[in-house]
């Protein structure tokens, strides 16, 4: 052991002194807060400010649209025809962001349109078409019915139905949270695969410079194994470290610094307006307030304490799984540029675990994402799916089921990779062919 | 001290050794040597428990030799590598805390090698950094750091300038005069006549030739004799007549030349020093042992042209 504790040192020592490693440190957290900057701030609304003119020459809607007037909106009227060309073009109308034109036969075809000049946001084309469509229904309830408003919209009520699981009837858990979970899962593949590379790299490096000879003559191949999985590993979960406390510190200045007042309810405008509303719009409304969702999200709906431990968790053993694989896969090379075929399978596997990850979030109940969380090679990412979607009540052993599963699965791996390791290591300049590999696995 | 017997190894169906057994005793210097290929490589690979021999035992002094006995080991193997990136210092510490010295009796050590060697300049440089000769320095002083009593050393002056190779030689003859023992695995027959003490010859995996340099050298002798006379060489070639042959002479000038002589039929030296007095004015005589080079191609070259007869 003390062997494989001073090989994990030199690695590790390697490691985080590397150049590649001291960038992929800061620049892979400033990426992702970037990207979360950016979902934060356009994530919503492209722009929160329009300004529509409404081309009415019949004078159908009165020159009302809105009894309460929402501020993000500012509606101007016209009483005549505004060809499209005239819109985009004339001076007059630079000003407005949307022309919405009221066709005298909206009542009856239900049709109309919207020119804008820059797209719209979802949020944004809700609130037009409700209010446009608020102010239609008074019209209509006008002209051809003799009920008051009020009622009309009692009864032109759309039935809401929504589809609840039935182990989770209260919704707690939800697609974006599952999404998160695939965050994560796929930042374990991200960190599996590069040190998987990188062990791939030091074992295939040690062996054609020969240093391996030297070694081995001190330490047994399942010490230098061992060791060299520890100290890599050490280095890709101190660099985790790293991710979490520039990804923590940055969120908390985020919402301390440059979005102080998003999570204030006063500015949630967009879900204020539906609670007025009904219905499908209403649901829209929900959907289209898609920034305000994601900063819940991210600030209060993750517990960020349950996934860092599972995903270091499943990480380590995750790690421990494919090292050794790519591990005994180097050693087993004729040169460091031999072999690479056989590499290109075990891509292929890890990103059979991204796409299972990417199943499960759909799919979640179905045969093949339970198979997917405890098959080893899946089961990572898909747990990660899984923790944030959230374990049905009385089902939260299966993901320590899976975790063991894993775990031992690891151990295997290791015991097979370590024999693969031992007899491979020290053959040189053979082109690498499937019957070495079971050669070299049959042979003790 | 160090005790080879009935060692096989196969790899598959490819024969590496075949029974071989031989002996190095204690504080001697011991040349194992081999044409390419021979399988000297793997037998050093196992006593350095690198690989495992199929049958057969390594003994050191007496008794089977065990995972704990590679700390009285020091190994430069033939192909050997450095980290490129580590500093020397730290390369040289890594790989003698794996010898199992603890960090303060490694610095000791590399302090007193790195004096020895000149090395201390480089102490902070990377390894990619040093020149080949340097680095090949750095593997030796790396194989003794942690002063083994064994010392196995696969081609070590390979990559020195003459003047560093004399510097191992020295280093190795000191090592001999402390009392370790040194096995010595290198084409270089000159220095087996150097230094080595006994030597081994493995061919087609198979030890053909095992015993002391002088003995070695003393079965393939083929009477040729040496003499170093002063007078005519006419009078020398017409005294020899039909009991001798000359293979070549040297001429020392000032009448005198030194002149090999092969016998023929059944004479002996005496035979050729009694036609000689009276002809010239014998200086010296004495018989000429094939070298180590000689020995070395007449126990693998009949090997080889039976081989290509096949």
């Amino acid at each position: 052991m003390r062997n494989s504790l001073l090989i994990a040192a030199r690695e590790w020592k390697e490691r985080i002194s590397s150049r590649s490693f001291i960038l992929f440190s800061f620049i892979g957290p400033i990426s992702v807060l970037a990207i979360t900057f950016l979902l934060f701030t356009y994530g919503g609304e492209s722009k929160s400010n329009w300004k529509v003119v409404i081309a009415d020459p019949e004078g159908l809607l009165d020159d009302k649209i809105m009894a309460n007037e929402d501020n993000s909106i500012q509606y101007s009227f016209v009483n005549s025809y505004v060809e499209i060309e005239e819109f985009r073009d004339a001076k007059m109308y630079q000003k407005f962001d949307a022309l919405l034109e009221v066709n005298g036969k909206v009542l009856s075809n239900k049709t109309a349109y919207v020119f804008y000049r820059e797209k719209p946001s979802v949020d944004m084309q809700t609130k037009i078409q409700y209010h446009y469509e608020r102010r239609l229904e008074e019209i209509m309830v006008d002209e051809f019915t003799d009920l008051s408003l009020i009622d009309f919209r009692k009864i032109k009520q759309p039935l809401n139905v929504s589809f609840r699981d039935v182990y989770d009837p209260e919704d707690t858990s939800s697609d974006l949270r599952g999404w998160v979970g695939f965050f994560f899962g796929i930042v374990i593949f991200i960190f599996i695969f590069l040190f998987g590379m990188t062990i791939l790299r030091s074992v295939t490096r040690e062996k054609s410079n020969r240093i391996v000879e030297v070694l081995l003559a001190s330490v047994k191949p399942r010490e230098l194994l061992v060791g060299k999985l520890i100290g890599i590993g050490l280095a890709a979960i101190l660099q985790f470290l790293i991710w979490i406390l520039i990804i923590g510190i940055g969120l908390y200045l985020m919402r301390e610094l440059i979005f102080p007042d998003m999570l204030d309810a006063a500015n949630l405008s967009a879900q204020q307006l539906a609670i007025e509303g009904g219905g499908l719009i209403q649901e829209n409304l929900n959907n289209a307030s898609g920034s305000n969702q994601f900063i819940e999200l991210v600030y209060e709906r993750i517990q960020f304490g349950n996934m860092i431990t599972f995903f270091i968790l499943f990480f380590i053993a995750g790690y421990f799984f494919y090292g050794a694989l790519f591990a005994a896969l180097g050693s087993t090379m004729g040169s460091e540029s031999d072999g690479q075929q056989f590499v290109i399978p075990l891509i292929v596997v890890l990103f059979l675990s991204l796409y299972a990850g990417y199943y499960s979030l759909y799919f979640p109940e179905n045969g093949l994402s339970q198979l997917f969380h405890y098959l080893p090679f899946t089961s990572p990412v898909v747990v990660m799916v899984k923790l944030s979607q959230g374990y049905d009540l009385g089902h939260a052993y299966e993901i320590y089921v899976s975790l063991i599963v894993l775990m031992l699965s690891a151990i295997l791996m290791l015991l097979l990779a370590s024999r693969l390791y031992k007899n491979g290591i020290l053959q040189f300049g053979h082109r690498l062919r499937l019957k070495h590999l079971l050669k070299w696995l049959k042979k003790s | 001290m160090l005790e080879i017997k009935n060692i096989n190894k196969s790899f598959y169906r490819k024969e590496a050794l075949r029974d071989v057994s031989f002996r190095v005793n204690e504080g001697e210097v011991f040349g194992l040597l081999g044409p390419n290929g021979a399988g000297k490589s793997t037998l050093i690979r196992i006593i350095n428990r690198i690989i495992e021999q199929d049958s057969g035992s390594i003994r050191i002094k007496g008794d089977l030799m065990t995972e704990n006995d590679l700390r009285k080991i020091g190994y430069l193997p033939e192909e050997r590598g450095l980290y490129r990136s580590m500093t020397v210092e730290n390369h040289a510490l890594f790989l003698a805390r794996l010898k199992g010295l603890s960090k303060k009796d490694a610095s000791t050590k590399i302090n007193y090698w790195f004096d020895k060697f000149e090395m201390n300049d480089w102490r902070k440089k990377r390894i990619e950094e040093l020149s080949k000769g340097m680095a090949q320095k750095i593997q030796f002083v790396c194989a003794v750091l942690h002063e083994p009593s064994i010392l196995i050393l696969d081609e070590p002056f390979s990559g020195f300038d003459p003047v560093n190779v004399e510097l191992i030689k020295q280093t190795l003859l000191e090592f001999k005069l402390a009392g370790k023992t040194i096995i010595l695995s290198t084409h270089n027959m000159k220095s087996v006549e150097e230094i080595c003490d006994r030597a081994a010859l493995i061919n087609n995996s198979e030890l053909i030739a095992s015993g002391s340099i002088s003995e070695l050298r003393e079965a393939k002798k083929n009477g040729i004799y040496a003499v170093r006379f002063k007078g005519n060489m006419i009078s020398f070639v017409n005294a020899l007549w039909t009991g001798f042959e000359i293979i070549d002479k040297d001429v020392l000038g000032d009448d005198r030349f030194e002149v090999r002589v092969k016998m023929r039929n059944d004479s002996s030296f005496e035979d050729l020093l009694k036609v000689l007095i009276g002809e010239v004015k014998i200086e010296a005589a004495w018989e000429v042992l094939p070298s180590m080079q000689d020995v070395f191609i007449d126990l693998v070259q009949p090997v080889k042209i039976l081989d290509d007869e096949k």
